[in-house]
């Protein structure tokens, strides 16, 4: 029907943008997935919830410090780092005890643990829908070959790199990074040298969930903050952990891209049918490789 | 120990005493089911609707109830399930013996659930699903809507959009029932009054959708004169924002059904974007009567919040009820059903009327453009413009030809 009818090179480079910054998102919330999948194997459902908790968090964490500037910048920081540290206890308590259980009890745990995260937010934040607002300088939008650009866009645009520069280091440049890695391919052999992989799998487990939260107090200002905004995530993000390569950082970061361009690029060339693109670059993919473009570390 | 039992035994005595001592007094209460959706986004919706009812209930209680009963009411969460919904339900209706159902706020639900009470002849008070079909063509003389439907804002809209100079639209919307209704309603009325009016494309998301900037970036490219938005509920405050970071509002007039509801104002606070064309059934800072002053003092002073309009639909819900049963005369299902067809009463927004024809109620709807008010928190609409009740109903022959198919 009107396939392709608006469709200029303005609007052409305005919409790869959009989508660009869209990722950044993904990437950042799926690079933890992928991380916490391939090291600890364990295919964390509650991710999402880690990242609805970001956003919560961030919420409370900028309300409480008025709304403002300060408040966001510090809720940027303070709610990753809360959502970390809830991972840490949950991980020392209760995922520890379960490493050594097939993969079908951890999902059931994760899953049970999702569940359980979703109806505590609720008791904690009741059903209401919440906002942030992004800080004054990064409010409103400016203009790319006259087509408008959120400013807060832009933000996401320089902070996508930043975070796959810093993951980059922590795994190829860190000593625990690189032990980590070891611990993906052979776990037993690490152990075996004398590495306490329980404390390794602490670190990993912690940072996946680090990036969940930030994923999340990252998102907060684009959108609603709202119970159910941890299930269209979660799927969203296996999908691209699936097609980038299970486990695979730079997977993610490639499914993420995939992701995220078809997605908004569809939505310029048939917005009627928008919705099947990147299900349908999925489905591509898988195809062709059906373990996903990257090595996997499975 | 042989003491504490004795004092022990002493208290369940007097209390068992008290407890018979009030049921001779009072006659069996008036038992109401109340099946919803308490979880998950739709609850900022559910709990209000729940919140102005039981307000209602209390007032009529406290002032002997109804008939010389009481009225109390049981609660189910049906999240959002339609086997959820229907097995509550019909658990309401065989183990508590409720003389009524209310709710909910999702239409298959509501829909499965009218099913079931033309079955078991109970009637049915459908609350915030806006389903034209549930007093359409799947109406029957056990089942009401107390809120409007798709079809009433779609003629609706399309009289207060019809009267702009906009000729060129782009329709946008939630890809499922809700969303096509209300955009399909807006869109056949509003080419009905006003033919040379254009439809440049469509774009639709799945429900939930978090992040609107790339719909609204490829519905810029398009230049339209006017954008249709057909998203409800949880929608409407990630659209709104995205609206305000892209500038969206500055550069294309767009209508949105409920943008300016208090349930999606509130939430953004001075973050949403000022001149969006939105229309709401209420706000509790209009009409500007004694009445809707009054009930939204109450339901402040009751639960430290303002009113919405599933508040207030609650409220006359039980208000409904209550004069139903006392125009029956006696707790009876098919005299209530009958009474209440046809019935008007009092409420915060005038006279309310429950139509004979389908059981649906007479609402009036407001259209009204989001601005900044210097002494509240959040946006306000104003310009309004009230759209009489009468104008939007769907005819009596519409009704009939619907529900003969």
């Amino acid at each position: 029907m009107e396939f392709a009818t608006n469709l200029t090179f303005s609007a052409f480079c305005q919409q790869f943008l959009v989508g660009l910054s869209r990722t950044t998102i993904l990437f950042i919330v799926s690079s933890g997935l992928s991380l916490v999948l391939g090291v600890l194997r364990i295919p964390n459902v509650a991710h999402g919830s880690l990242y609805m908790l970001g956003a919560f968090l961030a919420y409370s964490i900028a309300t409480a410090f008025g709304g403002g500037s300060t408040g966001f910048w510090l809720a940027l920081v303070l709610a990753p780092l809360c959502v970390a540290l809830i991972s840490l206890v949950v991980e020392r308590g209760l995922f520890c005890r379960l490493y050594d259980r097939e993969h079908l009890m951890l999902l059931l745990f994760t899953f049970a643990f999702m569940l359980l995260a979703r109806d505590l937010v609720k008791l904690a934040w009741g059903s209401d829908y919440r906002s942030l607002s992004a800080p004054s300088m990064l409010q409103g939008s400016f203009s790319v070959l006259g087509m408008p650009f959120p400013r807060y866009n832009l933000f996401l645009l320089i902070i996508g790199p930043l975070v796959a520069l810093g993951l980059w280091f922590l795994t190829n440049k860190t000593k625990i990074g690189k032990i980590s890695r070891a611990a993906a391919v052979d776990r037993e052999m690490v152990a075996a040298v004398g590495i306490n992989v329980s404390w390794v799998f602490a670190f990993v487990f912690v940072i996946g969930c680090f990036l969940a939260g930030l994923g999340g107090a990252l998102v907060a200002p684009t959108q609603n903050i709202t119970q159910g905004m941890d299930h269209s995530l979660i799927m969203e993000a296996f999908l691209i952990v699936i097609i980038g390569g299970l486990g695979n950082m730079w997977g993610a970061l490639l499914g993420a891209l995939i992701f995220g361009l078809t997605d908004s690029l569809g939505i310029l060339v048939w917005p009627q049918f928008a919705i099947v693109f990147p299900y349908v670059a999925v489905v591509i993919v898988l195809i062709f490789r059906p373990k996903g473009l990257l090595k996997a570390t499975w | 120990m042989k003491k504490l039992s004795w004092v022990v035994l002493c208290a369940v005595l007097i209390a068992g005493l008290a407890m018979t001592g009030t049921y001779v007094q009072a006659a069996d209460p008036i038992k109401i089911g109340i099946v919803d959706s308490y979880s998950g986004p739709p609850s900022t919706y559910t709990n209000d609707v729940r919140d102005g009812f039981k307000l209602a209930v209390d007032k009529i209680n406290a002032k002997g109830g109804v008939l010389g009963r009481q009225i109390t009411f049981i609660t189910r969460d049906d999240k959002f399930k339609v086997d959820l919904g229907l097995s509550a339900a019909k658990e309401l209706i065989m183990r508590e013996k409720v003389d009524l159902l209310v709710g909910t706020i999702n239409s298959a639900v509501a829909l499965a659930v009218s099913d079931l009470a033309k079955k078991e002849k109970i009637p049915f008070l459908v609350t915030y699903s806006k389903s034209a079909n549930i007093t359409g063509a799947k109406g029957h003389p056990y089942v009401f809507s107390m809120n409007e439907n798709t079809e009433m804002v779609g003629k609706g809209a399309a009289a207060a959009l019809a009267k702009l100079p906009y000729v060129n639209y782009w329709i946008a919307g939630d890809d499922y029932e809700y969303g096509h209704a209300i955009a399909e309603g807006v869109w056949s009325n509003l080419k009905k009054l006003k033919p040379d009016v254009k439809l440049l494309g469509e774009s639709w998301w799945k429900v939930g959708e978090p992040d609107f900037t790339p719909y609204i970036t490829s519905i810029l490219a398009a230049k339209p004169d006017a954008v249709i938005v057909a998203t409800g509920g949880a929608g409407c405050v990630p659209f709104l924002k995205a609206a305000k970071a892209t500038g969206f509002n500055e550069r294309v007039p767009f209508f949105m059904h409920t943008a300016t509801e208090l349930s999606t104002l509130r939430p953004l606070g001075q973050e949403a974007p000022e001149g969006v064309m939105g229309t709401a059934n209420y706000y509790f800072y209009y009409p500007d009567t004694p009445e809707n002053k009054a009930f939204a003092e109450e339901f402040k002073k009751a639960y430290g919040r303002q009113p919405s309009f599933g508040s207030v639909i609650g409220w006359f819900t039980a208000d409904f009820i209550a004069k139903a049963y006392e125009k029956a005369g006696k707790v009876d299902p098919e005299k209530f059903a009958q009474a209440l067809s046809g019935l008007t009463i009092d409420s915060p927004i005038g006279k309310l009327t429950v139509r004979a024809v389908d059981n649906q109620v007479v609402l009036p709807l407001f259209m009204g453009k989001t601005k900044k008010a210097p002494d509240s928190d959040f946006l306000i609409a104003t310009d309004i413009v009230t759209i009489p009740g009468e104008q939007t109903m769907p005819s009596a022959e519409d009704i009939k030809k619907a529900r003969e198919k």
